[in-house]
C-alpha cells in the first residue's frame, strides 16, 4: 500500500517538476514574445527595416506617441555613401520616418564626427535624407555636454551629449565596418559619437573604457546597418575594393546582442574581439550568447 | 557727385566683403573670389618683373592701370577697400583738417620710396610688396581681425540667447538661420593676431594724424597710380567766382589742395571723390568737375636725391636679407598648402592675403599665418601647423583661391597624390613605443584608401608584472603618406605629439601639368 502511494505522489511529483519547464516557457512567452534579435537580409534598407521591425513587434514597442528620439547614426568621416563609411543614408531616413510614425513628437539626429562636420553631415547624404524624413538635423554644440559620473574600472567621469541623456529613446544606428585598433565598429563603438572629451584617449586600455562608459549610456534599441559593409582599411575606408554589398541588417534592444551577430560577417569569432567580450563580462548584455532566440528573415 | 562716389565705395566695399564670405566651403558657386585681390595696381607690375610677362588673370588690374591716366586716382577714391575703411574710420577718430597737417608734406615723397625700394628689390628677387598691398592689406585684416571677432561675438551672443528658457524657440531659429548664411564654420583661431592687429591697427589709428595717412604717405599702390595721374583729363576746376575762401583746402581729404594755389589741384594726390564741390559754400560754388583737353602736369614729389637714398637703403636692405644663415631646424616643420611652388616662387608671389588660411578654416584649419621662423620673409606665410587642424583629404579649395597663383589650382585627384610632407613617429612619446600600450587613433584617422599608417603586432613581456601582452605598433608608408597631418591632430597625448610631420618628400609643382 505504501509503495502504491508513493509511487502515485512520485509520479505526480515528476509531473508537476516536469510542468515547471512548460510554466517557465509558457511565462517567458507572455514576457517575450518576441526573438532576441532579428537578422534580415536579401533588400534594400527601407524593405530590410520593415521586415526587421515587423519581426521584432513595431518600433511602438519601444517608441511611445510623445516621445523625443535621437537617432544616432555613424556620420564619423567625410566619404560618400558608396565606400560605407558612414550610416546609409536611406536607412537613417527610414528609421525617422518609422519613428514619426510610432508618435514620436520629435527626432533628433547628429554624431560627434571625426572629419569637419559640415563635410560629413553633407557628403554622407545623411543631413539631406534625414531632414527630408522629417528630423532635426544638428550638428554638435561644444557646451552642451554633461560630465556625468561613470564609476568604471579606468574611468572615473566622462562628458556626455547632453541631447543623448535628455531623449526619451535612443536608436543606435552603426555601421558595421572593419577597424584596426578595436577589429570591428559596431553598435557598442557607434556610442562614442556621444562621447565628448579626448576621445583619442579612450584608445588606450580601449576595451575597458569603453564598456565603462558604455555601460551607462547603453540605447533603447541597435539597428546595425549591413547594407555596405567595409571589410577592410577602416574605419576611415576610402577604397571601393573594400566595400562588400550584404544587404544585411541586425537589430535588438541589446546591443551587446547585435554586435555579437555581427561578427559573423567578418568572420570572426567572440574571443578575436576584446571589447564586445568584455561588454558581456561586465554585464552590458541582456541576453546571453549561449541561449540566443534570433529570428533570421532572408527577403 | 559726391554721393555717386559714397555709393561706389559701399558697392565695392560690401563686395569684398562678400566675396571674402563665400571664401569657404563648400566653394560652390563657381565665382572666382580672389578676384577682388586682382584689382590691386601692384600686382602685374611685381609679376612682370618677376616672370618677364603680362598675366591675363589679373585683368581687373590692367583696367585700373588703363584707366587712370584720364581719371586719375579713381581707384583709391571710388574703389579701395581699405581707403572705405580709413574713411569710416575717420568718422569714429575724427582727424585733424589740413591747416594742421602742413608738418607731414616732407612725408609725401615716402609713399615713392617706399615703391622704389620694392620695386628695386624686386628686380633682385626679393619680392616683399604683398605686405604693402593695400588689397592684401584689407583681405589679411578681414581674415584675421574682423571676421573672427565678429563670429566670436556673435556666435556667444545668440548661443547664450538661445540658453534662456523664455525665448529658446526664436533665439534657437536665429542662431540656425545665422548659422546657414552667415557663419557655416567653426569659430576661426589664428597665430599672429597681435603683429597683424599692430600693423592694421597703426594703419587705422595714423588717422588721427591726418586723413587718409596710409594713402597720402606711405602706399605704394597709390604711388604707382599717382604716378600715372600727373596728366589725368578729367577732375576739378575752379571758376572764377572763387574767392579764395580755403575750405577746400582744409577740408580735402588728401590734402591734394595748395593753401596757396586753390586753382589748381594736385593730381598725383588727388582720390576724385568730388568732397570740394559739396564743402564749396552755396554763395560761391566755383568747383566743377570737367574733361579737360589742355591739362596741366603735376609734378611727382620725388627728388633725384631720394632717389639716391632709397637706392642705398635697398641695397641695404638686400644685403641684410641675404647674407642671413638658412635654418634647417626651423625650416623642418614649414609645411605649405599643396600645390604650392617651390619655397622660392612661392614666397615672391604670394602676397600674404590669407585667402587660403580663410578657406582652410572652413574644413581642416591647418593653415595659418606663419610667424619669423628663419628668415623677416617667413613672415604670413601660410604654413601648415598640424596640432591646431589638419588637411581635410576631400578638400582641394586653398588651390583654387590664389590670386597670384603662388599655390597652383589643383584638381582633387591630383591633389590626393601631391604629398605636402611625410609623417615620422616619435619613438619616445608615441603610446605604443614609448609604454608598451595600444593606442592607434593614428591609424584609425589615416584616410589614404591603403592607409599609410600600418601596424605590426609584437608580444611584449612587462617586466613589473611579467606578464605578456600583445601590442600594436605603428609605422608609417612613406610611398603612401602625403603629409595630411591627421594622425598629428588626432594624437591623444596633450602637448607634443607622438607623431610630427615634416617637409621631407614634400612635392612642390613648378607648373600645372
Amino acid at each position: 500500500m505504501r509503495r502504491r502511494q508513493f509511487l502515485k505522489r512520485f509520479s505526480v511529483g515528476t509531473a508537476a517538476l516536469g510542468m515547471f519547464p512548460l510554466l517557465n516557457w509558457q511565462k517567458s512567452a507572455r514576457a517575450n514574445p518576441f526573438p532576441h534579435a532579428v537578422w534580415v537580409q536579401g533588400g534594400e534598407p527601407a524593405e530590410l527595416l520593415e521586415a526587421a521591425l515587423k519581426a521584432y513587434g513595431g518600433l511602438e514597442r519601444f517608441v511611445q506617441k510623445g516621445d523625443v528620439v535621437v537617432v544616432k547614426p555613424n556620420i564619423g568621416w567625410d566619404r560618400p555613401p558608396q565606400l560605407a563609411a558612414d550610416t546609409n543614408p536611406d536607412l537613417v531616413a527610414a528609421i525617422v520616418k518609422a519613428c514619426k510614425q510610432a508618435g514620436a513628437k520629435e527626432v533628433k539626429v547628429f554624431d560627434r564626427t571625426c572629419n569637419n562636420a559640415r563635410r560629413c553631415y553633407r557628403n554622407s547624404k545623411i543631413q539631406q535624407m534625414a531632414k527630408q524624413a522629417g528630423a532635426r538635423v544638428e550638428h554638435i554644440r561644444r557646451n552642451k555636454f554633461k560630465t556625468i559620473p561613470i564609476d568604471g574600472v579606468e574611468i572615473k567621469e566622462w562628458p556626455i551629449y547632453d541631447e543623448y541623456l535628455k531623449a526619451d529613446k535612443v536608436i543606435n544606428v552603426p555601421i558595421a565596418k572593419h577597424h584596426g585598433i578595436s577589429r570591428v565598429t559596431l553598435g557598442l563603438k557607434n556610442l562614442m559619437g556621444v562621447m565628448g572629451g579626448n576621445r583619442g584617449a579612450i584608445h588606450n586600455h580601449f576595451a575597458e573604457k569603453l564598456t565603462d562608459i558604455d555601460r551607462k549610456i547603453l540605447p533603447t534599441l541597435t539597428i546595425i546597418d549591413a547594407y555596405r559593409i567595409l571589410t577592410a582599411n577602416g574605419p576611415a575606408g576610402g577604397n571601393p575594393a573594400d566595400v562588400q554589398l550584404t544587404k544585411t541588417l541586425i537589430m535588438s534592444d541589446c546591443t551587446v546582442t547585435a554586435d555579437y551577430l555581427a561578427l559573423e560577417l567578418f568572420g570572426l569569432k567572440l574571443d578575436e574581439v576584446e571589447h564586445i567580450r568584455r561588454a558581456y563580462q561586465k554585464g552590458l548584455a541582456k541576453y546571453t550568447p549561449e541561449h540566443l532566440n534570433v529570428r533570421k528573415i532572408i527577403l | 557727385m559726391r554721393t555717386a562716389r559714397r555709393i561706389s565705395q559701399i558697392v565695392f566695399f560690401l563686395l569684398f566683403v562678400f566675396l571674402f564670405l563665400i571664401t569657404r566651403y563648400p566653394y560652390d558657386h563657381g565665382i572666382v573670389t580672389e578676384i577682388g585681390l586682382r584689382f590691386s595696381p601692384l600686382a602685374p607690375v611685381f609679376l612682370f618683373i618677376k616672370d618677364g610677362h603680362l598675366h591675363l588673370i589679373l585683368w581687373p588690374a590692367f583696367l585700373i592701370l588703363l584707366l587712370t591716366p584720364l581719371f586719375g586716382r579713381f581707384f583709391c577714391g571710388w574703389m579701395c577697400p581699405l581707403g572705405t575703411l580709413l574713411d569710416i574710420t575717420d568718422k569714429i577718430i575724427k582727424p585733424p583738417d589740413n591747416r594742421k597737417t602742413g608738418k607731414f608734406e616732407k612725408l609725401r615723397a615716402f609713399k615713392f620710396a617706399l615703391l622704389v625700394g620694392l620695386l628695386l628689390l624686386a628686380l633682385f628677387s626679393v619680392h616683399l610688396w604683398g605686405y604693402f598691398d593695400p588689397l592684401s592689406i584689407f583681405n589679411r585684416a578681414l581674415a584675421i581681425l574682423f571676421y573672427p571677432v565678429f563670429t566670436l561675438f556673435a556666435e556667444t551672443a545668440l548661443l547664450t540667447l538661445s540658453n534662456i528658457p523664455l525665448i529658446e524657440g526664436p533665439a534657437y531659429w536665429l542662431y540656425d538661420y545665422y548659422k546657414i548664411v552667415f557663419m557655416p564654420e567653426n569659430q576661426a583661431h589664428y597665430q599672429q593676431v597681435l603683429w597683424i592687429f599692430l600693423f592694421v591697427g597703426l594703419i587705422l589709428a595714423a588717422e588721427k594724424l591726418s586723413r587718409r595717412f596710409w594713402c597720402r604717405y606711405l602706399c605704394p599702390a597709390g604711388a604707382l597710380l599717382g604716378f600715372l595721374s600727373q596728366f589725368r583729363l578729367f577732375g576739378r576746376v575752379v571758376h572764377s567766382s572763387c574767392p579764395a575762401c580755403g575750405i577746400c583746402h582744409t577740408e580735402c581729404k588728401m590734402g591734394a589742395i595748395p593753401a596757396d594755389d586753390i586753382w589748381h589741384t594736385n593730381k598725383v594726390e588727388c582720390i576724385q571723390c568730388f568732397s570740394c564741390a559739396s564743402t564749396c559754400p552755396e554763395k560761391f560754388k566755383s568747383i566743377s568737375y570737367e574733361w579737360t583737353w589742355k591739362p596741366y602736369h603735376s609734378g611727382v614729389d620725388y627728388s633725384r636725391r631720394r632717389f639716391l637714398q632709397t637706392g642705398a637703403a635697398s641695397v641695404a636692405a638686400l644685403g641684410l636679407l641675404g647674407i642671413g644663415a638658412k635654418n634647417k631646424q626651423a625650416i623642418n616643420t614649414q609645411i605649405r598648402p599643396p600645390g604650392s611652388l617651390p619655397e622660392e616662387d612661392f614666397r615672391d608671389r604670394c602676397i600674404r592675403c590669407m585667402e587660403c588660411v580663410r578657406v582652410c578654416a572652413s574644413n581642416g584649419a591647418c593653415l595659418q599665418p606663419s610667424g619669423i621662423q628663419n628668415t623677416l620673409d617667413d613672415l604670413w606665410l601660410p604654413v601648415a601647423d598640424m596640432r591646431l587642424g589638419y588637411c581635410e583629404y576631400e578638400c582641394n579649395l586653398c588651390t583654387q583661391v590664389c590670386p597670384t597663383e603662388a599655390i597652383l589650382p589643383l584638381s582633387l585627384a591630383q591633389k590626393q597624390k601631391t604629398p605636402i610632407g611625410l609623417a615620422h613617429f616619435v619613438k619616445d612619446l608615441c603610446i605604443p613605443y614609448a609604454r608598451n600600450e595600444e593606442c592607434l587613433v593614428c591609424e584609425e584617422h589615416c584616410p589614404t584608401p591603403e592607409k599609410a599608417i600600418q601596424f605590426e603586432i609584437r608580444p611584449y613581456t612587462d617586466p613589473a608584472t611579467g606578464k605578456t601582452r600583445m601590442v600594436k605598433y605603428p609605422y608609417v608608408i612613406k610611398d603612401l603618406c602625403i603629409g595630411c597631418g591627421i594622425c598629428v591632430y588626432k594624437c591623444p597625448l596633450q602637448g607634443q605629439a607622438g607623431i610630427v610631420v615634416t617637409i621631407e618628400n614634400q612635392q612642390r609643382p613648378r607648373h600645372l601639368s
